[in-house]
Parts: C-alpha cells; sequence; structure tokens
C-alpha cells in the first residue's frame, strides 16, 4: 500500500515537547503569540522552542525588536515551574549576547527577576543568579543592579544557598561591588566573605577572594577590611595550594594594606615570606600581585630591611615575559633601595 | 517413584474413595429395606471372586518416542491463479542512491556540524572574551593598586610636608614672640630703673613716707597739747579776766565808797584809779609776760 508516511516511526528530529516554528519571519511572531495564550501546554512547547532560538544572536534581536521581554517578564510569576524554569533559561541565554543584555537593561527585567531570588526551585534560581552575573559584567549592568538594590539581598543570600549558585552571586557581586560598595558594607559584606574565605570549595575561596579584592578598592572599603581583621586570614590563604586562590589574595592585600593600618597588620601578621614565595615562582600568576604588595610592604622601615635581603628575587622577576611584571619589579627595587 | 507405580496408587485411591461412600450408605441404614423385603448384597460379578481389598490389576505401558523435531514443513507451492504481468526496468530509470544521497546527507550532516560549530565557537568565544577581560581586570588591579599607592605616598608626604611646615611656622612665631618679650623687658627695665628713684623721691617729698612715731606725735602728741595749752591759756586768761573783774568791781566799789566821801579823796581816788587801773592790767601785763616765759619753758 502506498502512503506518504515511510515508516511507522517518527522522523527523529521532531521534538514532541517543542511547538513547531513557522517558516522564516513569521517564527518568532507566531511564539509570542503561543507564549500569551492562555493553555500551559502551548506556553511550555513555545518556550521550550524559543530556548533553541535564542541561541542565535539575530534571533535576539529580533525577538527584543518585537517585544518578547515584557511577555516573558509576565510569565515569570508563573505558577508552573517548568515555565519559569525556561523562561529564566531564555533570559539566560538571551544574557550572553550584548544585544540581549542591552535589551534586558533597558526593558527593567532585573527588578522582575528580583522577585525570584527566593524561588523553590533550584534552577530557576540558578538561572536568575546567572543572568545577573551576565548583565553585571556590563557597567550599564552592573549599575542597574544596583539601582534595583538588590546587594543586600543577594549578600543575604550568601549565606544560604547552595554552592554553584554562590558562586555565581560572588561573580556578580564583585563585577557590581567594582562600581560602589557603601550599600555591601552596609549589609555586612565582608563578614559573611571572611567565613567564606575557609570555605572547603577553591573556587569560592578563590571568588570570595575577588570579591573582597573590588571592596578593597574603594576607600571605606579598605577601612572595613582593616577593622575586620581580614588580613590574618588572608595571610594564611596565601600558601593555599590550589593556584588561583593566591592570586586573588595577594591581589585583596594589594589594595588592603595601602592603609597605614593595614600596612602595620599585615606586616604583624608576617605576610613577608609567603609573599616572597609566590614571587619566586617563576609561573605563577599571582606574581604580578605579590610583587605590588611586596613594594607596598617595603615602604615601611621594617619591611624594607627584610626585603633588602631577597632583593635579587626582584632582579630575577625582571626577566619575565610580562612586561607588566617588569615595570612592577622596576618600581620594587627602586622603592627598596630608597633612603630617606 | 516411577509414573507407573504412580499411576497405580492413584487409580487405587480413586477405587477406595468411588467404594466408601456406598459402602457407608449400607452400614448407616438410611436405606431400610421395603417391607417384606430384605437387603442381601449378592455378587453380581459374572465369575464369582473373592473380595478382597486388592484389586485384580493388570499392567498396561505404553511409550511415546524420544521427541522428535516438527520436521520442516513441506513447500507449499499454491497453484498458481491470476494472469501474468511483467514490467521491465530499463538502465537508467532507477535512481543511483549514492549519487542521491550526497545532496540529502550533505545538508544533513552539514546541518549538524554547522550547529555544534556554533555551539563551540560561542562557548569559545565566550571564554576567550571572559580570558580577555580577567587579563585586563589583573592588569587594571595592578595599575589601580599602584595609583592608590603613589598616592597614598603623595598624601603622607604632603601631610609630613605640612605638618612640619606647621612646626617650622609656629617656632618662628614663638622665636619672635621670645624675641619681641626680651626687647619689651629689657626696654621696660631700663625705662623702670629711672622710674623708682624719681617716684620715691617725688612721694618723699610729697611727705608719703613718715616715720610713724614723728607722725604719731604729730597727729597726736601735739594738737592735745596744744589743746591742753590753749586750755591753760584760757584758764590764765579766765583767771585775768577774773581779776580784771575783781579788780573793776573793787574799784567801782572804792568808786562809789570813794564818790561819797572828801573830794580831796576824789581826785586822789581817780588818779589812783587810774593808776591802780593801769596798774593792774600792767600787773597783769607783767603777770602775764612772767607766765608766757614759764609756760614756753
Amino acid at each position: 500500500m502506498a502512503q506518504p508516511r515511510i515508516s511507522a516511526y517518527l522522523p527523529p528530529d521532531i521534538d514532541p515537547t517543542k511547538a513547531p516554528l513557522a517558516f522564516g519571519r513569521r517564527a518568532l511572531p507566531k511564539l509570542n503569540e503561543e507564549l500569551q495564550s492562555p493553555e500551559l501546554l502551548t506556553q511550555q512547547r513555545a518556550l521550550m522552542a524559543l530556548c533553541d532560538l535564542v541561541h542565535d544572536p539575530e534571533k535576539v534581536y529580533q525577538a527584543i525588536a518585537l517585544g518578547f521581554l515584557d511577555s516573558l517578564k509576565t510569565l515569570l510569576v508563573h505558577q508552573d515551574q517548568t515555565v519559569r524554569q525556561k523562561t529564566t533559561e531564555v533570559l539566560s541565554i538571551m544574557a550572553l549576547h550584548s544585544i540581549g543584555r542591552q535589551g534586558l537593561i533597558r526593558s527593567g527585567v532585573i527588578s522582575a527577576l528580583a522577585g525570584l531570588l527566593d524561588d523553590p526551585v533550584d534552577i530557576c534560581r540558578k538561572n536568575t543568579h546567572q543572568t545577573f552575573d551576565l548583565l553585571a559584567k556590563l557597567p550599564e549592568g552592573a549599575g542597574g543592579v544596583l539601582q534595583a538594590g538588590l546587594i543586600p539581598p543577594l549578600v543575604l543570600k550568601l549565606k544560604t544557598e547552595l554552592d554553584e549558585i554562590q558562586e555565581l552571586i560572588l561573580d556578580s557581586l564583585s563585577n557590581c561591588l567594582r562600581v560602589e560598595v557603601s550599600e555591601a558594607l552596609a549589609a555586612g559584606a565582608v563578614s559573611v566573605l571572611k567565613e567564606k574565605l575557609s570555605h572547603p570549595s577553591t573556587a569560592i575561596r578563590s571568588k570570595a577572594a575577588w570579591v573582597l579584592l573590588e571592596i578593597s578598592s574603594h576607600a571605606e572599603g579598605k577601612i572595613v577590611v582593616c577593622k575586620e581583621e581580614v588580613i590574618p586570614e588572608l595571610v594564611s590563604l596565601l600558601e593555599d595550594t590550589q593556584p588561583e586562590v593566591p592570586v586573588n589574595t595577594a591581589g585583596v592585600l594589594m589594595f588592603a594594606i595601602i592603609t597605614p593600618q593595614g600596612r602595620s597588620s599585615a606586616m604583624g601578621a608576617e605576610a613577608v615570606p609567603p609573599l616572597l614565595q609566590l614571587v619566586a615562582e617563576e609561573t605563577s600568576k599571582a606574581r604580578l600581585n605579590a610583587i605590588k604588595t611586596l613594594t607596598l610592604l617595603a615602604e615601611l622601615p621594617e619591611g624594607r630591611r627584610t626585603l633588602l635581603d631577597h632583593r635579587d628575587t626582584f632582579v630575577r622577576c625582571l626577566d619575565d615575559p610580562s612586561e607588566a611584571v617588569q615595570r612592577a619589579a622596576d618600581i620594587a627595587i627602586a622603592v627598596i633601595d630608597w633612603k630617606p | 517413584p516411577s509414573t507407573h507405580e504412580v499411576k497405580r496408587q492413584r487409580r487405587a485411591q480413586k477405587q477406595v474413595l468411588a467404594r466408601k461412600p456406598l459402602e457407608e450408605q449400607i452400614r448407616s441404614e438410611a436405606l431400610k429395606p421395603v417391607e417384606g423385603r430384605e437387603h442381601v448384597s449378592v455378587q453380581t460379578e459374572l465369575y464369582l471372586e473373592e473380595i478382597s481389598d486388592r484389586i485384580i490389576e493388570v499392567d498396561g505401558e505404553c511409550q511415546t518416542d524420544e521427541f522428535l523435531d516438527r520436521p520442516p514443513t513441506p513447500l507449499f507451492i499454491p497453484a498458481k491463479t491470476g494472469r501474468d504481468v511483467a514490467t521491465q526496468i530499463e538502465e537508467g530509470e532507477l535512481f543511483d542512491f549514492d549519487i542521491e544521497v550526497k545532496p540529502m546527507l550533505e545538508v544533513l550532516v552539514g546541518k549538524t556540524v554547522e550547529q555544534a560549530l556554533l555551539e563551540v565557537m560561542e562557548e569559545e568565544e565566550l571564554a576567550q572574551l571572559w580570558s580577555h577581560q580577567r587579563a585586563f581586570t589583573e592588569l587594571r588591579n595592578a595599575e589601580f593598586a599602584e595609583l592608590q599607592r603613589l598616592e597614598e605616598q603623595d598624601r603622607r608626604i604632603r601631610e609630613e610636608k605640612e605638618r612640619r611646615r606647621l612646626e617650622h611656622l609656629e617656632k618662628l612665631r614663638k622665636q619672635k614672640e621670645t624675641a619681641e618679650k626680651i626687647a619689651a623687658r629689657a626696654f621696660a627695665q631700663r625705662y623702670l630703673a629711672d622710674l623708682i628713684p624719681s617716684v620715691f623721691n617725688n612721694l618723699h617729698d610729697s611727705g608719703f613716707f613718715y616715720d610713724p612715731i614723728e607722725r604719731d606725735i604729730e597727729t597726736e602728741f601735739l594738737p592735745w597739747l596744744m589743746s591742753e595749752v590753749e586750755e591753760t591759756l584760757q584758764k590764765k586768761v579766765l583767771g585775768r579776766t577774773m581779776l580784771d573783774s575783781l579788780i573793776r568791781t573793787v574799784v567801782e566799789k572804792r568808786l562809789d565808797e570813794f564818790s561819797h566821801p572828801p573830794p580831796s579823796d576824789q581826785t586822789e581816788a581817780p588818779a589812783e584809779e587810774p593808776r591802780a587801773t593801769d596798774a593792774a592790767p600792767q600787773v597783769s601785763g607783767e603777770a602775764d609776760a612772767a607766765d608766757q616765759p614759764v609756760t614756753e619753758e
């Protein structure tokens, strides 16, 4: 018997969970209408199809031009968890593209996403935080996150969330705090981060150190860091075995000991030997930060005395391929050799 | 136990079971003989036989052959019916699968590979961007830290300079003040050196420095003395006045007395009286003069 169907099996790439796409330019408008339909299954299938389409930057552009973001914003507060999960996934993939990021910031999705911070489903929260993280990498995005007043809730969430999500939160915090730090200090971020410094996971330790670095690059941040006595803990972290952790720790110290109190507490915590070790390793990424930190310590008389003995370590750094390291080594030698 | 014996035992059991109810029935007397009749058990077998429990058995066996495979069905060729029709596929009418499938395969594989490449590129692009950004942030942080260090150094130096400058100013000011004070003191000393003697002289001249005893004498003793002297003199004067009055009264009396007496006494009497009155004041004057040197001594 001749039938139009060649075999009894359905073709292998038809996914029954996805809505069928209309041809060409009509695909996205049709999906938009399906998203607004009252029936749950239609919405879910449209979202699944949208997730796949959104990997293409041109589709992202078209979607934003068609006003998808408003319908997505309404779907963020849907009761069904699949809908919420897929919506957040779509938003996080959109945030991977620059057009998507700008569109998201302009249409105020950040404040809409703020309501999802307490969502019971893990994946929704993870996608939300991923979106924040990607948005915060832009300066306008970081400004948007700050304006939405999200920093205190994020700091609070650090204490309670899962590890993966904590990493994302730390990333977004680090980018936001580069801009402004007062809100986070008011929410007690430094003490929370101090606890995270002793977390078993390497990624969390290094990211917590990175956030502390951004905090201490501001003047008021430095004061709080010195007051909360984070410096001794940081010095003990300098000897951590994982390579990423000392890089960021040296960076934090680099900023934090600019203040006189920081410098004296660092000398008191005997930061010099581990830093010298970091400088001596040829391939360490922490070299640059360690050299800068030692430069700061060399401005103290007792630091200078100790470092005069290790002057040739710095001379060896002059051969480093990276130009920044060479410059830093030059400055360090100049400071060590300075006589009052 | 072989199948024979099992079957035999079963048969025996069945027959025993089948017999039981009948015998029980007979024994139970539920079946009562009809009147005039009697139940008698009669052997109805053809041949009399011994009634025993043991039944005559005959064994018989039968055995199937070993299981043989079902023989293959014989080929059934149905009788030919219908009409014979033939088709012939010419050369070139059939499609060549390899050639035809190529474009489809290309599309399929191409799409898959393209999709895979897109995803990999996306990830790679992202990874590149992040690493680029990370390198940039490290550099930026290092430079920023350097900037802050220099700022801090600069601030310290400026503060130090400011402090020293203020100290220096303070020092100068104090020096100036001290010099002025010294000059002022020297001048004042010199000025005042003459002052004291002159002041003292003035005061001495205006009588501020007095000997207390002298003063005492002057202020108290002498007035008292003068008053006493005055008193004494007044007493003297009083005495003299009294004397005068006495003399006057005496003289008047005498006058009166002598006015009545002869006129010769009158002329003598007035001549005496003036002489007496002259003599009286003279006497009093002389007495006064004699008194005064006495008092002045």
